[in-house]
Formats: structure tokens, C-alpha cells, sequence
């Protein structure tokens, strides 16, 4: 779990996804050939930090590790750069949680490993 | 070309399963198909197993049905396409056939769910898409998932959860005719509505079960088809697709690209339109998903399927009756075994068998849409009387 963790920290910790140099499209997470126009010359890029909501759900039946979270806001996000990533709403209220509606990225604590008690922090985001 | 005909068709009884283990529970399809194919086992020269596992104890499903079943010495694998690996087993079976390696060969699909507790299956089921950016971090369940494409749908097309429920309805009232179904009693809207939620907007009653249970059928050469049934039922299209492990690579969140693609390559092996399907099975693992599929299988333009189901174009009587067995949400949904009781159903109904959900059947045309995971696999099977 740590090791696999350490090697994506990046990715987790500072939403490191890719850009292609040829044609300019950025997406998250990683990919190592452009899904646009199909070229290897990816190159890393941090990911803007806000976006819109694509689509969404609350869930009531959380699994294993997540109950006290429970009922909780997942989503879609459009970053701005046109990336789109599924992440956790947070802080947010259910009046403001819409379709298209604006978010930023926040970090939190994203889950608690069950047998070492590791945290591992991430990226969720919360409507502006 | 020549061409493959399902020649024996078999069905256990689905449900939670306590009495039999795995073995058991595939050979009393098996058995089945076997008999009504009227084929001698050492004739058979390819079992394919579709199973996707992690719930069950064996981790060599194929071997451990194919010893039980007396099919040992026949070549034989293990085929996963999450819950499409049913249709992927039908499809790796007819391969077989129609490349020409053997005449006969069986597609078995095969799952025990309940061996695990149903919080540990809700955890396989939710690992389906990608685990590291969806599931690990965020808690992505597999209701969720479709629950993404529900409030997408509902937000661009204006359906309704009402219409959601009418789904669930309909499925619980073919699956009170169909004695082999999970689930064989009546529900009400009002208790479609009412049911606890799971993932806004998708509440207990749009989602199917979790399930034991096996459907096998026997597939046969044009030349021994022939020799073995007055009414062999011809594989006549399988088109098959897949699309992103992660669900934030979709275009969109109102279909299921894989499907379209399957559906089209489908038709077109097939030579027929969606107008000249008599009956068909839809998966229906949440009413979400079948209501995206009358469009994706173009029963009805982008947007259409509220419409279908409001007007009962689905039902008996109605333009293209859709899930007469009850569906995965009443008759159960063990992942192997759904896409090859999906070429069980539509044999039966091709063949006139199907008792009190039999559909008319006007072009002896019927289709069996089969998802895997949330879109992740596709298939689409179009069978034919000739």
C-alpha cells in the first residue's frame, strides 16, 4: 500500500496529470499516449484547480471504510483545461450541488488504511 | 459462410443458492442443455466457462464444472467480461464453431455471489472500474456509477425517477411468470419509490439482486444443427465493444458508447434493423440501464426511452417487449451465468416455449444486449429462427 502510494504521490497530492505536446490536450489521470490525437510526447502538468460539475450522485450505501462519511457527494469535474476527473464533493451544500455548478479543489484526508492506520490525503473538491 | 445454431438450452433456478456448491449448480443447466440438444458429451468439443469470480472458492471454475459435468478431455478456459462474460463465452464458443476447430460446443455461465457477504461483493463489484483513481480514494460504488449516468440522463432528456421505477415494476411482473426468477412476486410504483436509496437517484428497487445461479447452451454447426433439431435457433450477429476503465474518460454520461458500437456492429452482421426485433433482453442491472439501452440499441431515438417506457412499448403487447423473463432486476443476476440466460430466454422465445411471457413473434428476430461492468464491455447478440 505505502509503496504503491509513494510512487503516485504526485499525481495524488499535486493532480500531476499529462499534457501532449503536439496537439495541446491535457487530461488526468496520467496517460502515457494521447488519447486526442494518439502521439507519446506526453509531458507532465499540474491540473488547474477548478472546474464544473459534469454529473453527480449522492450515496447512501457507502462501502467498507467510508460510512462516516456517509451520505456523500461523488462527482464528475470538468477541470478547466477541459480535463475531467471523478472526485468526492465536499463542504458543499445539497441546495448548491448542480449540474454545471462551480468547484475547487480542496485537500483532505481521503481514507485511513485499516491495518497499518496509514492516512493517505488526496484531492476532493467543494462548490464556489 | 456457414453458420452456428443454439441447439440445447438450459436454466438452474436463481437465487441464493445455499443448497448446491459450484459444480452443482452449473451441471443442473448444463444437464439441461445437454438433453434438449440430445448430444453425445464426447461430441462436445469445446466448454467455455464464463465466470468472473472472486465470490466463489474455486479459482479454476471451468475444470471444476467440466469434471462434475462429465466434460473432462474437452478443451475447455475460463472466460471474464465482468458481467458481460456470459455473452462472452456464447461468443468464444461460436468462434470455436465457425473457425472451424469442432461442430458442437457449450457456452456455460456460472456464478455464486453469495459465498462472500454482500458487503465484500458490493466492494468486488465497486473495484470494476479503475481502482486507484475511482474506487480507492473516493468510495466509488456500482450502483454510483450508474447513478452518474441516471442524473445525467434525467438532467438533458427530463426522465424521471417515475419512470425508473416503472421499469422495476415491469421487470417484478415477468418475473412473478417465471418460475427459475430470484424474485417472483408483484411490486407496486409506490414501493419501487419508497425504497431505500442507495445512490441518488437510484434506490434499492432500481437495482438487481445479488445471485447464484447458471444457464448453459449447446451451439452446433449448420451440418449437425440439422441433424440434432427441427428448430435450431442461428446466431445470426455478435457485435462486441469496450470502452474506458475510468468512467471521467466517458464523452458522456446519457449512454453507453460500447453498446451503440455493439449494437451496430451487431445489426449489421445480422442484416437486420432494431424495427425487426421481436423481443429482446436488456441489461438491467440498474433501471437506468435498460432505459439507456432501448436508445443505445436504437429502439428509439437519443432520449427516447422515457417515452418507451411511459407508453409500454416495452411491454407484452407494446412495439419491442423487453426483459419477459423478469430481467436481472427480478429473475437475478449471477454475473456469468446472465449472458448466456440471455440466449436461453430468446431461444425460448424464438422457439415459442416461453409460456405465459411468450412475445409474438412476427420476424423471428431476438436480441440479447449484455453489459459488463459500467459500460466497460459490450455485447449484442442477435438471434434468428432462419
Amino acid at each position: 500500500m505505502a509503496i504503491r502510494h509513494w510512487r503516485v504521490k504526485d499525481r495524488y497530492y499535486r493532480l500531476i496529470g499529462s499534457r501532449c505536446t503536439e496537439c495541446g490536450a491535457e487530461c488526468f489521470p496520467p496517460v502515457y499516449r494521447c488519447r486526442k490525437c494518439g502521439s507519446e510526447k506526453i509531458e507532465d502538468r499540474e491540473m488547474p484547480q477548478s472546474g464544473k460539475i459534469v454529473t453527480y450522485t449522492q450515496l447512501h450505501e457507502p462501502l467498507p471504510g467510508f460510512e462516516a462519511q456517509a451520505p456523500f457527494y461523488l462527482a464528475v469535474v470538468e477541470l478547466d483545461n477541459g480535463a475531467k476527473m471523478l472526485t468526492q464533493l465536499v463542504d458543499s451544500t445539497d441546495e448548491s450541488v448542480k449540474t454545471g455548478a462551480k468547484v475547487v479543489a480542496t485537500v483532505r484526508r481521503a481514507r485511513v488504511d485499516g491495518d497499518s492506520g496509514q492516512i493517505t490525503y488526496g484531492y476532493k473538491f467543494r462548490v464556489t | 459462410m456457414s453458420r452456428v445454431a443454439v441447439v440445447g438450452i438450459g436454466h438452474s433456478r436463481f437465487g441464493r443458492r445455499t443448497d448446491v456448491n459450484l459444480g452443482e449448480l452449473a451441471f443442473e443447466s448444463i444437464k439441461q442443455a445437454v438433453d434438449d440438444a440430445g448430444v453425445d458429451r464426447k461430441d462436445i468439443g469445446n466448454v467455455v466457462v464464463g465466470s468472473a469470480g472472486g465470490w466463489y472458492e474455486e479459482s479454476l471454475p471451468a475444470v471444476v464444472v467440466g469434471e462434475y459435468a462429465g466434460l473432462s478431455g474437452a478443451g475447455t478456459m475460463r472466460v471474464e467480461a465482468a458481467c458481460a462474460s456470459g455473452s462472452a463465452a456464447v461468443k468464444a464458443a461460436y468462434n470455436s464453431i465457425m473457425s472451424g476447430e469442432t461442430d458442437v460446443a457449450m457456452a456455460v455461465g456460472v456464478e455464486k455471489m453469495t459465498e462472500v457477504d454482500t458487503p465484500t461483493s458490493v466492494e468486488l463489484i465497486g473495484r470494476a472500474g479503475s481502482y486507484t483513481w475511482e474506487f480507492e480514494n473516493y468510495g466509488m460504488t456500482f450502483p454510483a456509477y450508474y447513478a452518474l449516468y441516471a442524473v445525467a440522463h434525467m438532467k438533458k432528456f427530463g426522465t424521471t425517477q417515475e419512470d425508473l421505477a416503472r421499469i422495476s415494476v415491469k421487470a417484478h411482473h415477468y418475473g412473478s411468470m417465471n418460475p427459475l426468477a430470484q424474485f417472483q412476486k408483484e411490486i407496486t410504483l409506490e414501493k419501487a419509490l419508497g425504497s431505500q436509496m442507495v445512490a441518488w437517484p437510484l434506490k434499492l428497487y432500481d437495482a438487481c439482486p445479488l445471485s447464484d445461479g447458471s444457464a448453459s447452451v449447446v451451439l452446433a454447426s449448420e451440418d449437425v444443427a440439422k441433424t440434432l433439431t427441427d428448430t435450431p435457433v442461428w446466431i445470426r450477429g455478435v457485435g462486441y465493444s469496450s470502452d474506458t476503465a475510468n468512467l471521467s474518460r466517458r464523452e458522456d454520461y446519457v449512454g453507453l458508447r460500447a453498446a451503440v458500437t455493439a449494437a451496430s456492429k451487431a445489426y449489421s452482421m445480422a442484416k437486420v434493423s432494431p424495427r425487426e426485433i421481436d423481443v429482446a433482453t436488456a441489461h438491467d442491472c440498474f433501471t437506468i440501464a435498460e432505459l439507456m439501452a432501448y436508445e443505445d440499441l436504437g429502439f428509439c431515438e437519443k432520449g427516447g426511452g422515457a417515452r418507451m417506457v411511459r407508453e409500454g412499448e416495452t411491454e407484452l403487447g407494446g412495439r419491442i417487449p423487453v426483459n419477459l423473463d423478469g430481467g436481472l432486476k427480478a429473475k437475478g443476476h449471477p454475473i456469468g451465468a446472465t449472458g448466456v440466460s440471455m440466449a436461453v430466454e430468446i431461444t425460448k422465445q424464438l422457439r415459442g416455449e416461453a409460456g405465459r411471457h411468450q412475445a409474438p413473434i412476427k420476424h423471428g428476430v431476438g436480441l440479447a444486449h449484455n453489459i459488463g461492468g459500467t459500460g466497460h464491455y459490450a455485447y449484442v447478440t442477435i438471434l434468428s429462427r432462419d
